[in-house]
């Protein structure tokens, strides 16, 4: 610990600047990672933040939304299936609408009042409780989705109330509304008045307890002909666009995590090498190599912990400026990505450390450092 | 009373298919308080004597007696362990930890021997540095130290643990003759203070008469030794 942090002490600048490298990359690291569950929540927070436990699309539809229709026959076959308590309708269209004075595409999901499909991330307000009543996306509030605001569908359609706010629940990177599954049908109605029946896009199943989504997901695929089951998890990750737009920021954020090791790691293997010469002095007059790498790792350790907070910093600032990308500061997130890095930093160190290991006091005697 | 006892020691590097031969069946004692001056041209073996006696190599053959530890077999860890408690070295060039206050320098013997450096070390290492005519230097980093002060912040930290036996390994030589011979002077004046034996290696014959006695070496082989003091 004394000659750990003596040397940091008199360093400030060198050790200052890899802290506030790895604080730069670690704060990249955590703005993408913000930014890719903000992103992810736009496209397919509405499937992620609603009630159901597993959602039956048709057979046809490949897991996207907009082509699944389920009908009658379909519904309730499903709702015959061991373990579902409940099997209800959900359907989700896009609408043009009129709110805040202005026309805008919003996508409705209309469900049975009380029953699986509702929003589940509520911050204000109510859920509906009659037609003509809805649940918006928070994020949309100052477009005139705010609670109290009349949203109506075109052209000169069904009018609906927002009653309630709730957190994460947009759709396509678009306002959406939750209503009951009759001003859903009306929606419908206002833009194809001929039609005769409104099918619903999906099955909302709710799992009876004791039983597992994913058993109750596959017995439905076993049992019922012409669908799709997935738990809730399983639609999300399946949506259109969410895997591709995960693997390339995979791909991204993986370098990172490279990256941010590496540096460390490189940094103190030129640290060691330059100071061999008092290594191997300090060998020579009886520190252990124990006393020595580990004087090394809590070098490592106080480095990383506070490029970490350098992040935090950093992260939290950044966030506030792109609040509208639906991002928020999270705790969590920061502490893992801290101790994951710190984990892989202590990794890439063990070059330093063999060197360290490899240091002869006898060298102390020529006035040399390591013996490749 | 013996300090060093070195007898029958042989040091044999392999090269190749070649044996050499750098260490040939000398012994060597030290007493308490004595200064012995070894002395020899590059590549006698003086300092692979000196590594021996402080533990810093171990022997091919023969036996290494310190302050009463057989070290001739002593492991990796066990000889640093030993170099800790039982021997004081000064080196030849790099002597100080560069990130280290002079007196910090002299407290790191006290941090590796599992201390936290307390009031009582930090007022020693005080006292150890005004001893040596540093005590404003206390606060200086070896950088902002003159050759000779460097040499005498390192005395003071091969005193520090009191140890039975310091090694000095050509400590006058980055050091011109004036500065050498004042260096020399201390070296002598302090070990005498405190009864503590030393071996100084050298190859300067000006340096000798500060010793009790001198000891030859070439090729690996030591001569009896001549009083020289």
């Amino acid at each position: 610990m004394f000659l750990a942090l003596k040397e940091m002490q008199r360093a400030k600048l060198r050790f200052g600047l890899l802290a506030g490298a790895v604080g730069l990359l670690v704060f990249l690291i955590l703005f993408q990672q913000a930014l890719l569950g903000g992103l992810i929540n736009q496209f397919i927070g509405a499937l992620k933040n609603q009630s159901a436990d597993v959602l039956v699309y048709s057979d046809q539809a490949r897991k996207n939304l907009e082509g699944s229709i389920i009908p009658p026959d379909q519904l309730a076959q499903v709702a015959t299936v061991e373990g579902v308590a409940d099997a209800a309708p959900l359907g989700e269209s896009t609408f043009t609408v009129t709110a805040g004075g202005e026309e805008r595409d919003a996508v409705v999901f209309g469900y049975e009042l009380g029953r699986p499909g509702a929003p589940t991330t509520l911050i204000e307000g109510r859920l509906p409780e009659q037609g003509g009543e809805a649940v918006a996306s928070e994020k949309d509030r100052a477009d005139g989705f705010d609670i109290g605001d009349v949203v109506q569908v075109q052209p000169d359609g069904v009018e609906i109330t927002v009653v309630g706010v709730a957190r994460d629940i947009n759709y396509s990177v678009s306002p959406v509304l939750f209503v009951d599954f009759a001003t859903f049908e009306a929606a419908k109605r206002t833009r194809n008045p001929d039609a005769t029946t409104i099918l619903p896009s999906v099955v909302a199943v709710q799992v009876a307890s004791g039983s597992s989504p994913e058993s109750v997901a596959t017995a439905i695929n076993d049992q019922v002909d012409g669908v799709e089951a997935l738990t809730r998890q399983q639609a999300v990750d399946g949506s259109p666009g969410v895997s591709s737009v995960r693997s390339s920021f995979a791909i991204i954020l993986g370098l990172f995590y490279l990256v941010v090791p590496l540096v460390t790691g490189l940094f103190f293997l030129i640290v060691t090498f330059q100071k061999a010469s008092a290594l191997t002095l300090l060998r020579a007059i009886g520190a252990s190599s124990r006393t020595l790498v580990t004087s090394l790792l809590i070098q490592v350790v106080v480095v990383m912990l506070t490029g970490s907070v350098i992040a935090f910093g950093l992260y939290a600032g950044a966030l506030q400026g792109v609040k509208n990308l639906g991002v928020r500061v999270e705790v969590q997130p920061v502490v893992i990505t801290s101790l994951v890095v710190l984990v892989l930093a202590l990794v890439t160190s063990a070059i330093a450390v063999r060197r360290v290991l490899r240091l002869d006091p006898l060298s102390a005697t020529t006035g040399g450092g390591v013996h490749v | 009373m013996t300090v060093l006892d070195m007898r029958d020691i042989r040091k044999v590097y392999r090269s190749g298919d070649i044996d050499i031969v750098a260490l040939d069946h000398a012994t060597v004692q030290v007493d308490h308080g004595e200064i012995v001056a070894l002395l020899g041209p590059s590549g006698s073996g003086k300092t692979t004597l000196l590594s021996i006696a402080g533990g810093l190599l171990t022997p091919t053959e023969g036996t290494v007696v310190v302050g009463g530890h057989d070290i001739s077999e002593y492991n990796a860890k066990q000889l640093t362990e030993f170099r800790r408690e039982n021997v004081g070295f000064v080196f030849q060039s790099v002597n100080l930890v560069p990130f280290l206050t002079a007196e910090e320098n002299l407290l790191v013997v006290d941090e590796l021997g599992g201390n936290k450096g307390g009031k009582a070390a930090k007022g020693r290492a005080r006292s150890l540095l005004e001893e040596l005519g540093l005590g404003h230097r206390v606060k200086n980093l070896p950088g902002q130290l003159s050759g000779g002060e460097r040499q005498r912040v390192a005395i003071g930290r091969a005193l520090f643990n009191n140890p039975k036996l310091v090694l000095f390994d050509e400590p006058t030589s980055a050091l011109d003759t004036k500065i050498g011979e004042q260096v020399m002077e201390l070296i002598r004046t302090e070990m005498k203070a405190r009864d503590t034996a030393a071996i100084i290696v050298t190859h300067d014959t000006r340096m000798t008469h500060y010793a009790d006695r001198t000891v030859h070496i070439v090729d690996g082989r030591l001569d009896a030794g001549t009083v020289t003091a």
